[in-house]
């Protein structure tokens, strides 16, 4: 176990409870309440990772979320995270981290070689370089870049935690947990308002748990853990630490991340993370704000930190990140790092403050020195010495570094708002269009004082409480101070001569910005793509503001004048695994089964997903080598004898209604004013601008109530056309629509026997004959001694076929009942490759034929579109562009050669011309080998097709290279005049 | 009897299952029958709906117990309620039935088969729900009795909440596995 050198007293860590963990194998211990970041420190570490483009050596930089350097790999094994900031990694017993973006070891990276060439690798380096020759790109260039960019590594294992998702409702969602979050969550909850408090810090309290604040005469750590008491005893209120909001959206809707296990070793098999999504009528952002560094010369060593890190180490986690710690400032907060490194022991070299005023609080034992800055620094793994202008050099191993405050205003600009620029804190403050129902407190607002931003907070939460219709309830603002906020605007040290770094996290340096500048990019936006400023993890929160100024002061402008960039979700990154939540193998999405599907499994049959069904796509036969023995065997025994398929999937809406056949004769483009009671008729929607939509039957059960049935990947587009057109289109018409597709298993019961077999099932005196149940005719019956049945007379094979509905909680029953029933007949169970085989043998246009390029006329359907009435589409379906003579036309295909398999997707040419997209004349939509004509047989579209007839083409598939002559046929290879299946 | 005799099986096959402060049941014998009330007849039809069931026709978004206890009333928009009935031996005789005593007053369609019935109780139901229920179910919001229509993973799904702590949960038949699955789920995830 290492020896914990920098660990000071106090702090709000539990020291009973010692944390052992790893980092690069090497045991150190920390205490509960520790981050990794502050356990690091503790033990002395400082070089933690290696900087992106020059692999430079890189230390904790900060004590929160914007950390831009401490990026490490958690855990191990499957659970390896890579690019975790140790700043707000929360240590655990049995921790294992490890350094990240090196080759070799931390201390001794082969690939720091880069900083050397940094002269080479100036900005926009890739594009200049890379350009030739061309042939390099893919195989030299980019193996070469891709191996070395990145930060950590994935497991390339599948990830073994769980996550998941949720909802959650409230009044007033309060982002931030700081002293103003905490007094507007305690004024909202004591108004009655149910209101979610969220911050992703695991302890609530914000920077009370970082400063030597005082609050209603207590420490400000020990009022945040008053006022949490409080808020958990209010039943209406609801606190969630470890919970990052990530991202605002519509309507007062948010995304959250709840790290639920992230500090435990284990997750014990529950979800490791939560993606919440918080539907609020109002919010409150009370973010704070995050401290902005100046840039210098070599201002990246480990050991150089922003100020109010310093101090959070110091005070909350009782960790001193240097022995003898310098303080470089332009501002009066920096100040406020150096009294609180004294007051707790640690030994301040220097306070230099870049301004020429005069010290406020004396620093015991700290030299003064007023209106310099530092030009660079020194110390390759560790910070030792800093050069000031003046040419003074101090002895010190840290640095900490305070260029002001920037108001946290990510969240603000989610739905484009713009910050404002507030010269009084030299910052960007929220502005423009914010998300619905926000609101703004505290030093969010750049309201950075304590005082101001707790007054300021309880003030905005009592306008919302009467904004949403309730009085608010009298509250004692808690007394605290302002504390001194004045600086100065220094973003970077001009005297300095070293590379000096804008964004720690992406290695660009000043003159980067200076240079992309000089190259032409105007824009922030093109800057920031340029030399990638402000990307990444980090997303430029210490960063982009320095980033801008030095833009300004490159072109003469103010910062405002320049821009500023704005922010995008996620705030924080954002685990993919808690995106996709449950949604994992099997369970990606739901599923649905066939009412028979228990039957199917059991007798053998292979499933195939169908939008969401699960259907049975053969069944298959001990001795069969592969599929299309069992889909030839269950054609030719269904056209041979009598087949039986799970039709249930069709779209089923039952429509009453007085006005119902009215509405379908709007809905279709064929006639349903005069259907018979009793019938079953084929009808054809369009869309809207004449192309054709979708098809399927719809019986008169009675006179105001009719069954439709719809394709089954258009169950529920029609079923909301359908509602559409009901409420909106014709809204007097007395109609009611409600989905059965799930209500009735429904079975097509085909082939010559499919009567006889039929017959055995059907109670007395329901009479099957051709006579009394003729083709297309429709009844409502029972069956097999008193279940409620429909049977429809239609036939999508072609032969004499059936479909009868049962109630679906009887349809495994049914489908052993009707296989039982055809054993006299060698009843056979067929598929959907089957089906598909006989409705192509039948010439029936499926989903491969409307697929939403063609026409009625395209599908040899023209004369289904009744000219003495009007329909959706109709109008539009008579463009002349939609009519030409040479329109392509659905016909059949078969090939030249017996023994040629058609290529669905195939293109048709002529004979004597060249396979190109000029002379393409149509394509193939749907194949199969016929069992019943013993060969291949096609449907397509082509050119004139219904007058071509006997015409030899060219099939041509130039993605499988392969090429077969056809001869344009008649759709309809079986039974072309339809006798069978009146018979 | 004929020769064939056709068997009922429950979507779930009679699921229970206790998790302590959750209970999942599937309700295989609550039959339902939706209300369509025909244009320009809502007066007769909710004068008719009274005099069957005893009781006011309820407001969109909520449900009435008859005042026998046998059906309840779920008024999911202005031209349609659903009705449920539970303890149905024959859960597909009900929609007969109400179709004789309506006539051309109210349309009806058998929706038993449609949906899976599940009920929810317990404790912490509400917390478990929350993982996959999108609207607010705080028992100031969503009182007894309410009714909502919403989909819960990916699932459109009709809830209603039949006392303090538990839910009754409609949603499609055929992808009942799916639903129970986005349940237990949600249950072991939360206790």
């Amino acid at each position: 176990m290492s020896d914990q050198s920098h660990r000071i007293a106090g702090g709000l860590i539990d020291r009973s409870e010692t944390l052992e963990f790893t980092f690069n194998g090497t045991p150190m211990h920390g205490y509960l309440g520790d981050t990794l970041a502050s356990a690091l420190l503790a033990n002395g570490q400082k070089l933690v990772g290696r900087s992106f483009k020059y692999h430079r050596p890189r230390g904790i930089f900060s004590a929160g979320p914007e950390e831009p350097n401490a990026l490490v790999q958690l855990r191990s094994g499957a659970q390896q995270e890579p690019n975790t900031r140790a700043t707000v990694a929360e240590l655990f017993d049995g921790l294992t981290a490890t350094s990240q973006n090196h080759l070799g070891s931390l201390e001794f990276d082969f690939m720091s070689i880069t900083d050397l060439l940094a002269p080479f690798l100036s900005t926009g380096f890739y594009y200049k370089t890379f350009m030739w020759p061309a042939a390099f790109w893919e195989k030299i260039y980019e193996p070469i870049i891709r191996s070395s960019a990145g930060l950590g590594r994935l497991s390339m294992e599948a990830d073994p935690d769980t996550y998941d998702k949720g909802f959650l409702h409230c009044d007033l969602l309060i982002i931030g947990a700081g002293p103003s979050g905490l007094a507007a969550a305690l004024a909202a909850g004591a108004s009655g308002l149910r209101v979610i408090l969220a911050d992703e810090d695991f302890s609530v309290g914000g920077r009370l748990n970082s400063e030597s604040y005082k609050i209603d005469g207590v420490s400000g750590s020990s009022w945040a853990k008053q006022a949490l008491a409080e808020l958990k005893s209010m039943d209406k209120v609801r606190v969630m630490n470890r919970t990052t909001v990530y991202g605002a959206y519509d309507h007062g809707i948010f995304g959250a991340l709840e790290r639920r296990t992230d500090h435990q070793k284990t997750s014990f098999g529950k979800p490791r993370q939560v993606l919440w999504r918080i539907y609020s009528k109002r919010s409150l952002l009370t973010t704070g704000a995050t401290e902005r560094p100046i840039a210098f010369g070599n201002n990246d060593r480990p050991g150089i930190m922003l100020a109010g890190a310093v101090r959070s180490y110091v005070n909350r986690f009782g960790v001193t990140p240097g022995k003898q710690v310098t303080i470089f400032t332009n501002n009066d907060d920096g100040w406020r790092t150096a009294t609180d490194l004294v007051a707790k022991g640690v030994k301040v070299t220097a306070v230099i403050d870049a301004r020429n005023k005069s010290a406020s609080t004396p620093i015991t034992g700290a030299e003064i020195i007023l209106g310099d800055q530092i030009i660079d620094t020194a110390g390759r793994k560790g910070l030792r010495s800093i050069t000031l202008k003046s040419g003074k050099v101090i002895q010190t191993d840290c640095l900490a570094v305070s260029g002001g405050w920037n108001p946290n205003v990510h969240l603000t600009c989610h739905q484009r708002g713009k910050p404002e620029w507030n010269s009084d804190i030299l910052a960007f403050v929220p502005g423009g269009i914010l998300p619905t129902g926000m609101k703004i407190a505290g030093a969010a607002n750049g309201k950075l004082g304590l005082s101001t931003g707790m007054v300021d907070a309880v003030a905005v939460a009592q306008k919302i409480v009467q904004d949403l219709g309730q009085r608010p309830a009298s509250y004692d603002i808690p007394t605290s101070e302002d504390e001194p906020q004045s600086g100065g605007a220094i973003w970077h040290v001009k005297d300095s001569k070293k590379r000096a770094w804008v964004d720690l996290q992406n290695d660009v340096t000043v003159k980067d910005i200076q240079l992309s500048y000089q190259e032409g990019f105007r824009s922030v936006e093109h800057l920031k793509r340029y030399t990638t400023l402000g990307m990444a993890t980090d997303q430029g929160k210490t960063s982009n503001i320095a980033g801008l100024a030095i833009m300004a002061e490159c072109s003469g402008k103010t910062i405002p004048e320049t821009g500023t960039t704005i922010f995008r979700p996620p705030y924080t990154p954002i685990p993919i695994g808690a995106l996709a939540g449950r949604a994992r193998g099997k369970h990606f999405r739901p599923y649905r089964l066939t009412p028979s599907h228990k039957w199917a499994e059991e007798n053998g049959a292979t499933f195939v997903e169908t939008g969401n069904w699960l259907r049975a796509q053969w069944f298959a036969r001990p001795g069969e080598k592969g599929w299309r023995d069992s889909v030839d065997r269950e054609v030719a025994m269904t056209r041979a004898s009598v087949g039986i398929c799970d039709v249930t999937t069709l779209g089923k809406i039952d429509i009453q209604g007085k006005d119902v056949a009215e509405f379908l004769n709007h809905v279709y483009t064929n006639a349903f004013l005069k259907l018979p009671i009793g019938k079953v008729r084929y009808g054809l929607m369009l869309r809207e601008d004449g192309v054709a939509y979708d098809d399927g039957t719809t019986a008169r059960l009675a006179e105001n109530h009719f069954v439709m049935t719809t394709t089954t990947a258009n169950a529920v587009l029609v079923f909301r056309r359908l509602e559409f057109a009901r409420q909106c289109l014709w809204p007097g018409l007395d109609i009611h629509m409600i989905s059965t597709t799930d209500a009735w298993a429904q079975f097509a019961v085909a082939g010559p026997n499919s009567r006889k077999l039929l017959s055995k099932i059907v109670d007395a005196p329901f009479d099957m004959s051709n006579e009394a149940f003729p083709f297309m005719a429709c009844s409502e019956l029972t069956i097999c001694s008193g279940t409620p049945a429909r049977l429809f007379r239609i036939s999508f094979s072609g032969e004499i076929a059936y479909e009868i509905a049962v109630p679906a909680k009887y349809g495994n029953s049914m489908m052993g009942a009707l296989m039982t029933a055809g054993q006299e007949f060698d009843a056979v169970p067929y598929g959907t490759e089957a089906l598909g085989v006989m409705r192509i043998e039948k010439g029936h246009a499926a989903g491969n034929e409307l697929n939403g390029q063609t026409t009625a006329l395209n599908l040899g359907l023209g004369g289904f579109i009744s000219k003495k009435k009007d329909c959706i589409g109709k109008t539009l379906s008579q463009r002349p562009e939609l009519n030409r003579d040479d329109a392509i036309r659905l016909v059949g295909f078969k090939p030249v050669k017996s023994d040629d398999l058609l290529l669905a997707g195939s293109h048709f040419i002529t004979r004597d011309e060249e396979a190109n997209m000029a002379n393409d004349q149509g394509w193939m939509s749907s194949v199969a080998y016929s069992p019943t004509l013993g060969h291949s047989i096609g449907l397509g579209f082509i050119k004139k097709g219904h007058q071509r007839m006997g015409e030899i083409i060219r099939v041509v598939n130039p993605s499988r290279g392969v090429e077969i002559e056809a001869e344009i046929v008649s759709p309809h290879f079986y039974d072309p005049e339809g006798g069978l299946q009146r018979g | 009897m004929g020769e064939f005799t056709l068997k009922a099986e429950p979507f779930l096959d009679r699921y229970e299952r206790d998790f302590g402060s959750v209970s999942i049941k599937e309700l295989h014998q609550q039959a339902i029958v939706s209300f369509a009330i025909p244009n320009g007849c809502e007066t007769k039809a909710e004068k008719t709906l009274n005099k069957v069931f005893g009781v006011a026709c309820p407001k969109v978004g909520n449900s009435v117990l008859s005042k026998d206890g046998s059906a309840r009333l779920m008024r999911l928009g202005a031209d349609q309620l659903f009705c449920l009935l539970s303890n149905q031996q024959d859960t597909h005789s009900a929609h007969l039935v109400m179709n004789q005593k309506f006539g051309q007053d109210i349309y009806t369609t058998d929706q038993s088969d449609v949906w899976v019935c599940v009920e929810v109780s317990g404790t912490q139901t509400r917390k478990a729900l929350e993982r996959i229920c999108a609207i607010d179910l705080h028992p100031d919001h969503f009182t007894i009795a309410s009714i909502a229509r919403t989909t819960m993973e990916h699932l459109g799904t009709i809830i209603l909440r039949s006392a303090e702590n538990t839910y009754v949960l409609l949603s499609a038949s055929s992808s009942a596995n799916s639903f129970l699955h986005a349940l237990e789920t949600s249950v072991e995830n939360t206790m």
